[in-house]
């Protein structure tokens, strides 16, 4: 995964916009679903749903927004899973002591954590998957073993009915989450970092010749990833007075489809913080319109499943090259001239 | 070097010449320490060194290892590996148990070609138009977990006088599936080392445009390797239904990661190309060993699954280290 063909270029303009502006028809859709389809079942949204919608949106959101972001920089970051499992239960267990000191252990965890992934993956150059997976086991055992495999509960619950107190449709835990979001879109709009990010993530080899600093710009996405996952458990954790032992793979199943929802691509150097906080609220707010509904759970993994293999389809590179290959007379040549061959930098 | 090259010569070339640099001497430095820990453990580990614990090692590693040494296919070809093996696992257990009502071999043959079906669509997927294994692995999963959910609800047992105690026997004080393992990777290394198939994967792996120039039926291969580790994971799920006496979607357990876990400490290339389906039977024993031992010590499932996540993200930083130096000396 280090150095990697430029899709973007190849496409058209055409398929280009309906690309980038794919998360906000869906947002618009899911939105228009939230209001219309309980409608017909009786039932009526309210703008309870949308502050219900935001608080799933400010935990899972979060956890997006680290993998988007380590998606864009061309990488991949299950070590989230890790974070998201870990630091919730160290700030529930030091939060009984001092609430800060909790979550500036929980918080500090994970910028030590995603230091550690960002190092290895910058400077050995080593796959970012096998790592991060190998974290993430590691931290999910840590965390098994200081709850000792059962879920702990947090007596500070004052904690939780202040983040969870609603003002219109926010609450306290939304409002952290759209700071968090907004800090991040600022950096990677306005400064020469965002830039460096998407470079990063669309041709490593030509950044470093360039002289953007790859290394540091790593480094500093995986520090990112696993303090926004942390933030967005640990506002959980405290929300619910509760860490889980096992989070499961639920937050990176959600993670990822509303990252590739947002218009990222796994190719790298595609995608920003207000796409992936867009794919995060659609994801959302279909969760809450099946909740509303009061629709059986195995419906919202089957649509989420559906989702994500639809955007697998507009996200594949061969996609075209294939179609074409399909109403071309020589099947094979075509989709073979049209590849564009991936170095094999391994 | 070329692919096929590295693929049978691989772990003799890479001993020959990455002898003298520092990352490979602190590979042989790893395996030493881990060797001496595991022999010295056995040693101090009070029950360790008994035949009743070897077959419960091999026991505990034979449904991981049976869907590892599949998966392993996926990774040579270069398709990473698949994030729902753990969920294809249940489903394939339950189905062989819903379906349990018109004869094992019936029930047997459908739960196969299933497993096989929902990864060699997945594989298909990956192959024809490029999509990102993991990304169509995690959504397969979702959808297994909602068609599961949608259909059935809780938990399935077997129907009263099923007749698949057979898949839960012991032979020779070794249950039946160790057997299945062991075969299943035998025909496996076999088969990628000695054919066409195999070498071609290994290729594929390697290298991706130089397969597709040289002609290569990628999508054909993609879709193949995925369809065996499908058939393995099926294979797993039946076997697992026959040792548990009710299934449900919780099947699913941690077998993914620790499929996942055996191939990388194996030692084969996450990127494809380059290891083996033997190297993954030696990854899935020595985790299960090393889960053994912490057992009989007495340490908690927590520490079990740490220690495992620590030796793959070392092994893996080591290895790639390794090779690393040995492709640029």
């Amino acid at each position: 995964m280090s150095a990697r063909d430029d899709t973007s270029a190849r496409r058209t303009p055409a398929s280009r916009r309906v690309r980038t502006s794919m998360p906000y028809v869906l947002l618009a859709i899911m939105f228009a679903a939230l209001f219309i389809f309980p409608l017909f079942a009786g039932r009526r949204a309210s703008a309870f749903n949308v502050y219900d919608a935001l608080q799933l949106w400010s935990a899972y959101g979060l956890v997006a927004l680290g993998v988007g972001l380590t998606m864009i920089v061309g990488e991949f970051d299950f070590g989230v899973l890790g974070v998201f499992a870990l630091c919730p239960m160290i700030a529930v267990k030091l939060g009984e002591i001092n609430l800060f000191l909790g979550l500036g252990a929980a918080l500090g965890l994970a910028a030590v954590v995603g230091f550690l992934e960002g190092a290895i993956v910058a400077k050995l150059r080593v796959h970012s998957m096998p790592v991060t997976l190998g974290f993430y086991i590691a931290l999910l055992g840590a965390n098994l073993a200081i709850g000792n495999s059962q879920s702990v509960s947090f007596s500070n619950l004052n904690v939780g009915f202040a983040l969870d107190a609603r003002l219109a449709i926010f609450s306290g835990r939304s409002i952290i989450a759209l700071i968090v979001f907004a800090l991040v879109f600022v950096v990677m709009r306005f400064t020469r970092v965002g830039r460096d990010i998407r470079a990063v993530g669309g041709d490593r080899r030509a950044s470093r010749m360039v002289g953007v600093a790859v290394d540091r710009v790593l480094i500093g996405v995986f520090i990112t990833s696993a303090v926004c996952s942390a933030l967005g458990g640990v506002l959980l954790a405290y929300s619910f007075a509760t860490a889980l032992s096992n989070p499961g793979l639920y937050p990176l199943q959600f993670a990822v489809t509303a990252a590739i929802l947002g218009g990222v691509s796994l190719v790298g150097g595609v995608g920003g913080a207000v796409g992936i906080a867009a794919g995060a609220l659609s994801l959302s707010l279909l969760q809450e319109l099946f909740s509303l509904l009061a629709a059986p759970t195995y419906l919202s993994s089957l649509i989420t499943g559906v989702l994500l293999v639809i955007a697998t389809f507009v996200a594949a590179p061969n996609l075209s090259a294939w179609w074409r290959s399909l109403r071309s007379p020589r099947p094979g040549a075509v989709a073979v001239a049209s590849a564009v061959p991936e170095p094999a930098s391994k | 070097m070329t692919g096929v090259d590295s693929a049978t010569n691989g772990s003799a070339a890479a001993g020959r010449v990455a002898q003298l640099n520092p990352a490979a001497i602190a590979v042989y430095a790893f395996v030493a320490i881990l060797a001496a820990g595991i022999v010295f453990g056995a040693f101090m580990t009070p029950g360790f060194l008994t035949i009743n614990n070897f077959s419960a090692i091999l026991t505990s590693a034979a449904f991981v290892g049976i869907i590892a040494v599949g998966s392993t296919l996926i990774m040579l070809s270069g398709s990473l590996f698949s994030i729902s093996l753990g969920t294809t696992t249940a489903v394939t257990a339950i189905l062989f148990m819903f379906m349990l009502h018109s004869g094992v071999a019936a029930a047997a043959a459908v739960t196969l070609l299933a497993g096989t079906a929902i990864f060699a669509i997945q594989g298909a997927l990956v192959g024809l138009i490029g999509a990102n294994p993991i990304i169509v692995t995690i959504g397969a999963g979702a959808i297994q977990e909602g068609v599961i959910g949608w259909l059935s609800p809780g938990d399935i047992t077997p129907p009263p006088g099923a007749g698949i105690d057979f898949l839960a026997r012991t032979i020779f004080g070794l249950p039946f599936s160790v057997y299945v393992f062991l075969g299943l990777a035998l025909v496996l290394d076999l088969c990628m080392r000695h054919t066409r198939f195999g070498l071609e994967l290994y290729l594929l792996g390697e290298n991706q445009p130089a397969a597709h120039a040289a002609g290569l039926p990628v999508a054909l291969l993609t879709t193949a390797a995925f369809a065996v580790a499908g058939f393995c994971v099926a294979v797993a799920g039946v076997l697992i239904a026959g040792f548990a006496q009710n299934v449900n979607l919780q099947v699913a357990g941690t077998y993914t990661f620790d499929a996942i876990a055996a191939i990388l400490v194996g030692g084969s290339a996450v990127t494809g190309g380059w290891g083996s389906v033997g190297r993954t039977v030696i990854g899935a024993l020595i985790i299960a060993t090393i889960t053994d031992m912490l057992l009989l010590v007495g340490a908690s499932t927590g520490m079990q699954i740490f220690v495992k996540g620590l030796i793959v993200t070392v092994v893996v930083v080591l290895l790639h280290l390794a090779r690393r130096e040995r492709r640029s000396p």
